[in-house]
């Protein structure tokens, strides 16, 4: 479905001067920095998938799916979308996708949210029949039938994420290119989001990209996630391995009584409040069971909490040493 | 040809929500409308002084000039309806442009049919009713023949895509510029010198007339006043239509070419 073969994005950013010789000097002679975006990457995405894309901030994400939607030109490499030269035929492009920002929508602000969808219905030309089903059929999952004939600027975040969303596929895209879609979300409506991603994906088969900060996003719905940072893909698979590799740390929070200095063997102290201590141990070395009959055996142990790793953490991880 | 079809009526679906929006913006027509009044008296004034004592002025009369001005103004209400400078600017530094890009349809077109929405519902309800009213109070000189006014009509047009092609390109330059002040100026400045929209050329000294009758600009307002007024007849009409059409040609072609280029320049906020 898509095909990602060595791309890379260089940025050139104009360097400005300090000062107002600077400014002077910059008027006549201009510096630029080059900026890489995104460093030589290769991936590829079959039908049906959907693949959680990751990274901190600056990391290259949306860059990434810029060019993927045909907005950037990248500067090298190769990119099929469907068999589709995204920036190259932006227009076949755009019909065979949907895409969402999360930051920005793409309605139009004034018009209320039913008059934005009959436009996107003229814009893509979509039969009336399947319209009208698709209509009906996002309307009942997403509840949009409150706001339908509100102006889109006048939603709340969670309406306008919904109208959003609803909006991107209605003309039936192959692919759908999720920029954040839970950014600002309430708990309540990201689930409500993920619940229509799965059931998208699952009942009509679109293929999803999505972008997040949120890990919780990517735990829920995807099976695979690449991994990006400073424009280069750390890690592209499976998702469930890499909580096997990084998924035998634990952290074990206790409650002491009284002020105790802690030492254990094999046990890393990662965090300390008053009485309150946050050790890091791994199950190959030392079970559960026998930490705490060790610390038992020479504290008074008040309380205490065992956490599996978050997949931020295990991502840290990965940033500070590779797989 | 059904999908030229889809497509004709896909752009006219945003002439129509433009329509509907200007309704929206009521007040903001009404204050350009008053703008519009207040230089119409202020040029008529300013004519009237100069012709005190004349009959006419390098073989124009008074009424020829007043004709011209009412007229002009006219238009330049009409033109006034759709300025895709200031709406590219928004979009380019906002990042909504990228909401544009992956649509499938052509941004320049779809921007001209909503601006054309926009310029009809402020003419049906503000320019044509005014200017009705003014006309039939000064009885400025009009067509006399359905030739004169046809052709009078087709030069309006021409002039129309002439200015929208122009101001596109301008307004496409923020791809590159992220402060345009300096380049809006020469566009603004070269429209109100060479345009004829407040002085007929006529009265341009002989080689500033000469330039100015072959730049774009005159296509805009002075070929279709001249015409109205009567100024513009014979051959001279027909080769000032013929320059006409050669620029919206010529500068639809720079409009499609800086369109090309524009479409690899752009620069995505964010990481």
């Amino acid at each position: 479905m898509i095909t990602v073969k060595n791309i890379s994005k260089i940025f050139y950013i104009n360097k400005r001067q300090e000062g107002m010789l600077g400014a002077i000097r910059s008027m006549f002679f201009r510096e630029y920095i080059e900026k890489i975006a995104v460093n030589d990457i290769s991936f590829s995405i079959s039908p049906g998938e959907i693949v959680g894309y990751i990274g901190p901030n600056g990391a290259g994400k949306s860059t990434t799916i810029k060019m993927l939607t045909g907005i950037l030109v990248p500067t090298s490499g190769e990119i099929r979308v469907n068999g589709v030269i995204p920036y190259r035929e932006r227009q076949k492009n755009a019909r065979q996708i949907g895409v969402v920002f999360g930051q920005r929508t793409q309605l139009w602000g004034d018009l209320p949210t039913v008059d934005s969808f009959e436009l996107l219905k003229q814009i893509y030309q979509i039969p009336e029949k399947k319209y009208r089903k698709n209509l009906e059929t996002f309307t009942e999952i997403l509840g949009l039938d409150e706001f339908l004939n509100t102006p889109v600027r006048q939603l709340s975040l969670g309406q306008r994420m919904r109208a959003d969303i609803a909006a991107s596929l209605l003309h039936d895209p192959a692919v759908l290119f999720l920029d954040e879609p839970t950014i600002g979300l309430d708990v309540v409506a990201k689930d409500r989001m993920r619940k229509f991603i799965r059931e998208v994906n699952k009942e009509r088969g679109v293929t999803v990209i999505l972008t997040t900060h949120d890990m919780s996003d990517i735990e829920k719905l995807c099976k695979r996630m690449i991994l990006i940072d400073k424009g280069k893909i750390m890690y592209d698979g499976e998702l469930a391995k890499i909580k096997e590799v990084f998924g035998r740390d634990r952290i074990l929070t206790i409650d002491f009584e009284g002020d105790v200095p802690f030492l254990e063997k094999g046990v890393q102290l990662i965090r300390s409040e008053g009485n309150r201590k946050w050790l890091k141990f791994n199950l190959e070395e030392i079970s559960t069971a026998q930490l705490l009959a060790e610390i038992a055996k020479k504290n008074e142990i008040k309380d205490f909490i065992i956490q599996e790793p978050e997949i931020d953490y295990i991502i840290r991880k990965i940033y500070e040493r590779g797989l | 040809m059904a999908g030229l079809c889809g497509k004709l009526r896909m752009y006219l679906e945003f002439s129509r929500i433009s329509f509907q929006r200007a309704a929206a913006y009521r007040f903001e027509a009404w204050m350009r409308l008053f703008s519009n009044v207040v230089f119409l008296f202020m040029w008529g004034f300013i004519w009237y002084g100069l012709y005190m004592d004349r009959d006419s002025v390098s073989g124009v009369t008074f009424q020829s000039v007043f004709s011209y001005v009412l007229i002009s103004q006219m238009l330049q209400g009409i033109h006034s309806a759709g300025t895709p400078l200031w709406e590219i600017q928004e979009k380019v530094r906002s990042g909504d442009i990228v909401t544009e890009i992956i649509r499938p349809y052509d941004y320049p077109t779809r921007l001209l049919f909503a601006d054309l929405g926009s310029i009809a519902f402020y003419f049906l309800t503000a320019i044509f009713p005014l200017y009705s009213v003014i006309f039939l109070i000064f009885r400025p000189l009009i067509p006399t023949s359905p030739e004169q006014w046809f052709l009078f009509f087709l030069s309006v047009v021409l002039g129309y895509l002439i200015r929208y092609f122009i101001e596109l390109t301008f307004g496409l330059f923020t791809f590159w510029l992220i402060e345009t002040g300096g380049v809006e100026d020469i566009f603004y400045f070269a429209i109100s010198l060479f345009s004829g929209a407040t002085i007929p050329l006529w009265f341009f000294p002989g080689w500033l007339n000469t330039l100015a009758r072959y730049l774009p600009f005159q296509g805009i307002y002075f070929v279709p006043n001249a015409i109205f007024v009567g100024e513009l007849g014979g051959t001279e009409l027909f080769s000032a239509l013929t320059v006409q059409l050669f620029w919206v040609a010529v500068s639809f072609l720079i409009l499609r070419f800086v369109w090309y280029k524009a479409g690899k320049k752009i620069v995505g906020q964010g990481g």
